[in-house]
């Protein structure tokens, strides 16, 4: 098991009148090797789920175990450099983690903080830097002369030249175009199955990630309120805008379909191309039926 | 004829008139005309440089016209932030003209330009100044010198059209995304300007605050008090708009109607786009052979026209 989460919960601030809970008895057992996304209304405490799995925070209940690390709430926590290096965590705002006065620098810092050697580290940096499909004329650059995007690739890319097992993304796609959004997505689901990294994403665009994640997880208030395959998530689709979620297109289109034909057990077709084929294949049967009935 | 030709060429006077003449028939108003009062944004031949040698911007020329919705899009790094910062004067242009309401762009016009342009951020921690939501919203009119119960109208006013008249005394951080975002735009609202430029604005919200947000752009526009001009990634906000401008590589690729450009393989590939799914779907049905109800049914094919129309009649026009 990569990441075991039993009866966490998490409050900001404790111990002080502003209280606040952020987490609320969150179970969750995620396998290695998959790819999950994470959805939810704004504040109903993702990120703060995130910031558990490498140990920036540590639960006030409950107990996370993350690979062979186990943090309990309330125990003193075991050294977690190695966590950290094997748990790559990409933030919300990309600005939170370039600090180096190149993008070389910035990409380089991971790797020869956990020991690399300069030469390797150079070549993890290079390697990063073409996995997210940018110029390597930017890496003398100042990394925050890069415009948004350019900036949200770069963070990412630091966090890649880790080589970390678990990749944790919180909203890697916002400022996006649509086209990187989509290789970016391509590429964790690469490394996902070619090379086997268990890969969580945050995600507000649920039907970009639908035809490539494994797992889901929905969150409300602090609770993980479903957590299952794709399969489940379609079935429970009309309880999201109860979590401040609408409905995603795809999931939308396939339950018509699947009203229409009885394909409550089929797995879902959820990309453009894979709905468009089902509806075409029904519809040809359909016909072909009610002409050798005619 | 020869002789003419090499007169030409060699006389700067007699090219410069040519170019001039050239320019007439395009849609590139000449200074001081009339056309720059119906206009609320224009741009001549306008470049810029970071670095003064690589050009970021490339010379473009552009109107929009007052009570336009338009939307700037393009792959990351293209200019686009960069435009909207030459806009208000954020970044000082290295060449060319801006003309923002008939007032043209420069050092002596600076604080009048900026008062008719509000600028909206990818982030609204990035502008908020107040400890409350109120504060925020009168910080920029009493840098305004505002009376206190204009300020006060105003605060009340836009507030209640935004939805946060409960959040006026909240500290900016208590409030969520799509709450921070209606309060960045209350508080630009109120400095009542004329051209309101969204930078990604919308991108960090969540669905439903998306769904919100696009709502209130449609609102704005029918009030037709307010140019609109956002960049955006985000598909539907592009089509709800009513032009759509691309840039590519610090210059504008084109300049057309958001049905158009999802049309536009080569163009949506240019800015690095996709259109939006149900979009998507209908091009891969139509591939398929499957046409839209709409459209009508195609000889042959076993009419699959109706099955579309009995599971989903969607419609191109958007």
């Amino acid at each position: 098991m990569a990441i075991q989460l039993e009866h966490v919960s998490y409050t900001y601030d404790a111990r002080s009148l502003l209280r606040q809970t952020a987490l609320q008895d969150v179970n969750l057992e995620l396998a290695e090797g998959l790819l999950t996304g994470i959805a939810g209304a704004s504040g109903s405490g993702k990120s703060t789920l995130l910031q558990l799995l490498n140990g920036i925070l540590l639960p006030t209940e409950g107990t996370v175990r993350v690979l062979d690390v186990t943090l309990i709430a309330g125990r003193k926590p075991p050294k977690l450099a190695s966590l950290r290096r094997r748990v790559g965590l990409v933030f919300q705002f990309p600005e939170q983690q370039l600090f180096a006065a190149t993008l070389e620098e910035d990409l380089i810092f991971g790797p020869l903080n956990f020991g690399a050697s300069p030469e390797d580290a150079a070549r993890r940096a290079r390697k990063a830097v073409g996995q997210m499909g940018l110029d390597e004329a930017l890496l003398s650059r100042h990394p925050l002369q890069l415009s948004g995007g350019q900036r949200r690739k770069a963070a990412i890319a630091s966090v890649l030249a880790m080589d970390p097992d678990i990749l944790v993304l919180d909203e890697p796609g916002a400022t996006l175009d649509q086209v990187s959004r989509m290789e970016l997505t391509q590429l964790l689901h690469r490394l996902c199955r070619e090379e086997g990294k268990t890969v969580i994403i945050v995600t507000h665009r649920l039907d970009e990630l639908l035809p490539y994640a494994d797992l889901w997880m929905i969150m409300h208030e602090g609770r993980a309120v479903f957590q299952g395959t794709t399969r489940g998530l379609v079935d429970e689709a009309r309880q999201l805008p109860g979590y401040g979620l609408s409905v995603p297109q795809p999931i939308q289109y396939w339950l018509e379909l699947e009203e229409a034909y009885g394909l409550q057990t089929e797995e879902p077709c959820l990309s453009p191309s894979g709905l468009a084929e089902r509806l075409t294949q029904l519809a040809f049967t359909e016909a072909k039926k009610a002409r050798a009935y005619a | 004829m020869n002789a003419m030709e090499n007169i030409q060429h060699k006389s700067p006077v007699l090219t410069g008139y040519q170019e001039n003449i050239a320019a007439a028939g395009e849609d590139i108003p000449a200074e001081g005309s009339s056309k720059a009062v119906t206009d609320m944004v224009v741009l001549e031949e306008l470049s810029f440089a970071y670095d003064g040698q690589h050009a970021d911007i490339h010379d473009i020329s552009l109107a929009i016209g007052k009570g336009e919705w338009v939307t700037l899009v393009g792959a990351n790094g293209c200019g686009k932030s960069t435009l909207i910062r030459l806009m208000n004067g954020l970044l000082r242009t290295s060449y060319g003209r801006i003309y923002i309401g008939g007032i043209r762009l420069e050092p002596g016009t600076l604080g009048e330009i900026r008062q008719k342009v509000g600028m909206v951020f990818q982030n609204p921690d990035n502008q908020f100044i107040g400890a409350t939501v109120e504060e925020d919203m009168a910080f920029g009119m009493e840098g305004r010198c505002l009376d206190a119960g204009e300020m006060r109208n105003r605060i009340s006013g836009y507030a209640s059209r935004l939805g946060i008249s409960d959040l006026l005394h909240r500290h900016p951080q208590e409030l969520s995304g799509g709450q921070k975002q209606r309060a960045a735009i209350a508080a630009i609202l109120a400095m009542e300007p004329e051209l309101i430029i969204f930078d990604e604005a919308s991108s960090m919200l969540d669905e439903k605050a998306r769904r919100d947000w696009l709502d209130l752009l449609l609102e704005m526009h029918n009030e037709a008090r307010y140019t609109l001009l956002s960049i955006t990634h985000d598909a539907e906000e592009i089509a709800a708009s009513q032009r759509v401008l691309v840039m590519h590589q610090g210059g504008l690729a084109a300049d057309l109607a958001p049905q158009e450009l999802f049309r536009d393989v080569g163009l949506l590939r240019l800015c690095r786009m996709e259109p939006p799914f149900r979009i998507r779907f209908a091009l891969e049905l139509e591939k398929r052979g499957m046409m839209p109800a709409q459209q009508g049914m195609t000889d042959g094919s076993p009419n699959p026209g109706s099955e579309v129309k009995r599971i989903w009649p969607f419609s191109w026009s958007m």
